[in-house]
């Protein structure tokens, strides 16, 4: 089970990284998007994600990645962000629910660049039991 | 075409992807997502799984691409603003010939500024994603 008196905190906001040219070429061939420096819709769960995986590193929190699987996933985009934007990541624990000994881990994440919030991202994880197939 | 030529419960759009193994290794590479149940049937059958299995993020992304790609095509002046998924059943990609994801949009919400959109998202007859929902606002 997940530490419930994390709902609230915060991680330390990410170190700003520049989405390069190359990776939204990648991500926009990949799903056959058009390539053409806008980044993609989904693209920013390739930063939100790995800013949350700092979670797994604290023992007192007791996220097992791997009995993590996805359920639900929502973006929200303030503004168009092109190739060569640089971003940094600030996670917040917004919910932990816990049903029949599994957990739902209720992430959001700020996307902010030089101008603030550029993007809103909302992550639901579904943690098993231990025990339990993932 | 503008949105106030849209109707409520209306589809606008239906799309259908293939989805190969090499799909996947693909968007795995550019995504930096490598868990191996999206590569290797092995371990897809180790964690419960029939098969390998597409990354849910890989189905969102094609259905982004069909909202972007029926807004390009119609004329719609339109940014999308919010965007989400529910990863309600697995896509199954065998080996030999891949599968197909389905995508039908209708207007659920309407007004002058903005269209929401509803998919149903399937795959081999199951629904994928559901719900799934994108809003467009005119720029």
């Amino acid at each position: 089970m997940l530490n419930a008196s994390y709902v609230g905190r915060s991680l330390p906001t990410t170190e700003p990284v520049t989405i390069t040219a190359a990776s939204v070429t990648r991500f926009a061939q990949a799903l056959g998007l058009p390539d053409d420096g806008t980044v993609p819709p989904t693209y920013l769960i390739s930063l939100t994600l790995p800013a949350a995986e700092r979670l797994i590193d604290d023992p007192d929190f007791g996220l097992d990645w791997s009995r993590v699987l996805h359920r639900d996933q929502r973006f929200a985009y303030h503004r168009e962000l092109r190739a060569g934007a640089a971003v940094s990541c600030a996670v917040t624990i917004e919910s932990i629910k816990t049903v029949a000994g599994n957990d739902l881990l209720g992430l959001h994440t700020d996307v902010r660049d030089g101008d603030g919030v550029a993007a809103e991202v909302w992550t639901t994880l579904f943690v098993a039991a231990p025990g339990a197939a993932a | 075409m503008s949105l106030r030529d849209l109707a409520v419960g209306e589809t606008v759009f239906t799309a259908s992807y293939p989805v190969t193994r090499a799909d996947l290794v693909a968007y795995a590479d550019a995504s930096g997502d490598h868990n191996p149940i999206h590569q290797d049937e092995a371990a897809a059958k180790a964690a419960g799984l029939p098969d390998v299995i597409a990354h849910g993020m890989y189905t969102m992304g094609l259905v982004s691409r069909a909202v972007l790609e029926w807004a390009a095509d119609s004329g719609i002046d339109a940014r999308l603003t919010d965007f989400s998924a529910r990863f309600a059943k697995p896509v199954i990609v065998p080996a030999a010939g891949g599968t197909t994801v389905e995508v039908e949009a209708k207007v659920r919400n309407l007004d002058e500024h903005s269209v929401e959109l509803a998919m149903t998202v399937t795959s081999a007859g199951e629904k994928v994603l559901a719900p799934a929902r994108a809003t467009l606002a005119a720029k």
